[in-house]
């Protein structure tokens, strides 16, 4: 899985990070290569925020390695030129206009497209010369947006960007994006806890539940690997010997079954179906609900 | 990163610049007054061969000014409580650290830049204040020769640019320890306090070893002008002292020097309430003297640059502690 033609813009290994007692992420390798936008998806504290600022240098890993842009997130101004973080808060200047933090970030940032801000909120509608605070939860979305792909960074790290928007504007913010990286030399990573959101956009998955990374990888080809079985409710062993089983649901009359396959079913008492990428998520999360130990101690987890 | 802070703090400085400018205004017109009506009072009792009086006779200034100047003591503690409290505080509270942060500044810079133009602004606004509180107490200080009385100490010279400086570190260490602003506020009010009050009580009189007179209670001397005194009291014949801090019970106030009436020979107790002119005599008969403990007024600008650099070395013991606690915890 690690080995890749691309050049891997995220690469971890065993990467972790504990608050006291408590486990945020786990154990996580994860690779994203070159030009994708990787949809990061789970369930409420399942450690997506972490691993996010893991990436930007916000926080650091208490275990694993990680290199970004093949450097290890650092206090270094070239990394962090290179590096678009938004937090999920959406952190502005409340008291600033959005003029105001278009002249921040000319004076921060090395390669400041101030035009491409001023274009976009313009184009939405969005008063630049208003303090932030009197903006709507949307619009302070939409400027900070704006105001992170201004950096030029060649890694985006979105965190629940779209949840503030509306249905249009997710639409139309999701299109921006996939334009920006078209145009090439940018990745995107953006967490969601909603798969439709990010389906239409991403090409590529990671899957984090109960801290621990589930899944991680081009989304054609995970698909492509996992299947839905149903049939009867039979000894599924043979099933489970050949090949890996994620995800079952019994009920008197039927088996459902969601396996990863190794190789080609060949059971004819099983109907084999394709697998929907929301289906997919959910499979590996209703995996997760298995144990409830991990996934409490990592809700609490995302809060540090 | 300069421009980010001026945007962020301007109207704190013009803020601070229109009441430094107000405060400017009001001590020129009244310290201009009282320059000239010490001076015209001592010309007139030159002629008289008066002066010696003068500090008796001669009141300076207005009551309120003199309240308002008295009352630039709480100044470096409002300067830490207003500009260092939130200065890095109100970033992690709002969660604007997350959006600074990942501009292509580092945090040490980011840090660095804030921090020092707090304390350049800290260190010019406290400097501003005492320069014009102390060309204003000039004639007041001729006059009364109390540039040691904390009163005059603490708001006058170099020691409340010290002071600034230490409240505003105070204010940004408890605002990057905590991350919260009311509560960095709080606390720094709490510990400058607490620090200024021991300071000055407890450490200053300590500063240089304190120089001792011993006087004979007939022909006693003036105390040295301007001087501190620390302690005094009295010495026996058998060079015992009597300081003002031992014993108990009321004091006696004999040449300056406080005296438990236990404490004098038994024969010349009896003269206590019959004035000077016999009680002296007969302490002085029986080889009682009388000392002071007390630090020249010499010594003036030397105790002002301890306590400044005092002040300023623990702002720096709480910038460290800020650097630290910035760079190497998670946003």
């Amino acid at each position: 899985m690690m080995a890749s033609s691309d050049p891997a813009v995220i690469q971890t290994r065993g990467l972790s990070k504990h608050y006291r007692n408590v486990t945020a992420l786990s154990d996580a390798t994860v690779t994203v290569p070159e030009g994708r936008i990787s949809a990061l998806i789970g369930p409420n504290g399942a450690g997506k925020t972490t691993l996010l600022r893991l990436l930007a240098g916000l926080a650091r890993p208490t275990g694993g390695e990680v290199a970004v842009l093949s450097s290890r997130p650092a206090q270094d101004p070239a990394f962090l030129a290179d590096i678009g973080f938004l937090a999920q808060e959406i952190p502005l200047y409340r008291r600033f206009t959005a003029e105001d933090h278009i002249g921040i970030g000319a004076h921060l940032n090395p390669r400041w497209d101030a035009g491409s801000v001023r274009k976009r909120l313009e184009s939405l509608g969005i008063p630049l010369d208003q303090k932030v605070g009197t903006l709507s939860g949307g619009q302070r979305a939409q400027l900070a947006l704006a105001l992170t792909l201004a950096k030029r960074p060649r890694l985006l790290l979105l965190d629940e960007p779209v949840a503030a928007l509306d249905p249009l504007a997710r639409r139309q913010f999701l299109a921006h994006l996939a334009e920006a990286v078209a145009d090439g030399g940018l990745t995107v990573v953006l967490s969601s806890h909603l798969v439709a959101d990010l389906e239409r956009t991403c090409d590529h998955l990671i899957l984090l539940a109960a801290s621990r990374v589930q899944l991680c990888g081009d989304i054609d080809t995970l698909l492509a690997e996992h299947q839905i079985l149903v049939g009867p409710v039979k000894d599924t062993t043979a099933i489970e010997r050949d090949h890996t089983l994620v995800h079952a649901v019994r009920t008197a009359r039927q088996a459902t079954l969601m396996i990863r396959r190794n190789g080609p079913v060949i059971d004819p008492a099983f109907q084999a179906a394709d697998v929907s990428l929301e289906e997919l998520v959910l499979g590996y999360m209703g995996q997760q609900t298995t144990t409830p130990a991990h996934a409490h101690l990592s809700m609490i987890g995302e809060d540090q | 990163m300069t421009w980010v802070v001026w945007r962020q703090h301007r109207n704190q400085a013009y803020l601070a610049a229109a009441a430094l400018a107000a405060f400017a205004i009001v001590l020129l017109i009244t310290g201009t007054q009282m320059a000239s009506q010490y001076q015209s009072a001592l010309a007139s009792c030159t002629v008289s061969h008066r002066c010696s009086n003068l500090a008796n006779t001669l009141t300076l200034g207005s009551p309120a000014v003199t309240l308002l100047v008295t009352l630039t003591v709480v100044v470096p503690c409002l300067l830490g409580v207003f500009w260092g409290g939130p200065l890095v505080a109100r970033e992690f509270e709002t969660g604007t650290t997350q959006f600074a942060w990942v501009q292509s500044t580092t945090r040490g810079r980011w840090l660095t830049v804030k921090v020092g133009w707090a304390l350049l602004a800290a260190a010019a606004w406290g400097g501003a204040v005492s320069v014009l509180v102390t060309w204003w107490s000039g004639p007041e200080n001729a006059l009364q020769h109390q540039i040691f009385q904390p009163s005059q100490f603490d708001i006058q010279g170099i020691v409340p640019i010290g002071y600034a400086v230490f409240a505003v570190a105070l204010g940004i260490a408890t605002g990057a320890l905590l991350r919260r602003t009311l509560p960095a506020m709080a606390i720094t009010v709490g510990v400058f306090t607490l620090l200024r009050l021991v300071v000055g009580q407890d450490f200053r009189s300590h500063y240089m070893t304190a120089l001792t007179r011993t006087f004979s209670f007939v022909h006693a001397p003036p105390l040295p002008a301007g001087a501190w005194v620390v302690a005094g009291g009295m010495v026996g014949p058998g060079g015992q002292t009597f300081s003002s801090q031992t014993g108990s019970g009321a004091h006696l106030n004999i040449e300056g020097v406080p005296v438990n009436p236990a404490n004098l020979p038994a024969a010349c107790r009896a003269l206590v309430f019959q004035g000077p002119q016999k009680l002296f005599p007969c302490m002085n008969a029986r080889g009682y003297h009388g000392f002071i403990t007390y630090q020249p007024v010499g010594r003036y600008w030397v105790f002002q640059g301890i306590e400044t650099g005092i002040f300023v070395l623990m702002a720096a013991a709480l910038l460290a502690v800020t650097a630290i606690v910035v760079l190497r915890r998670d946003a």
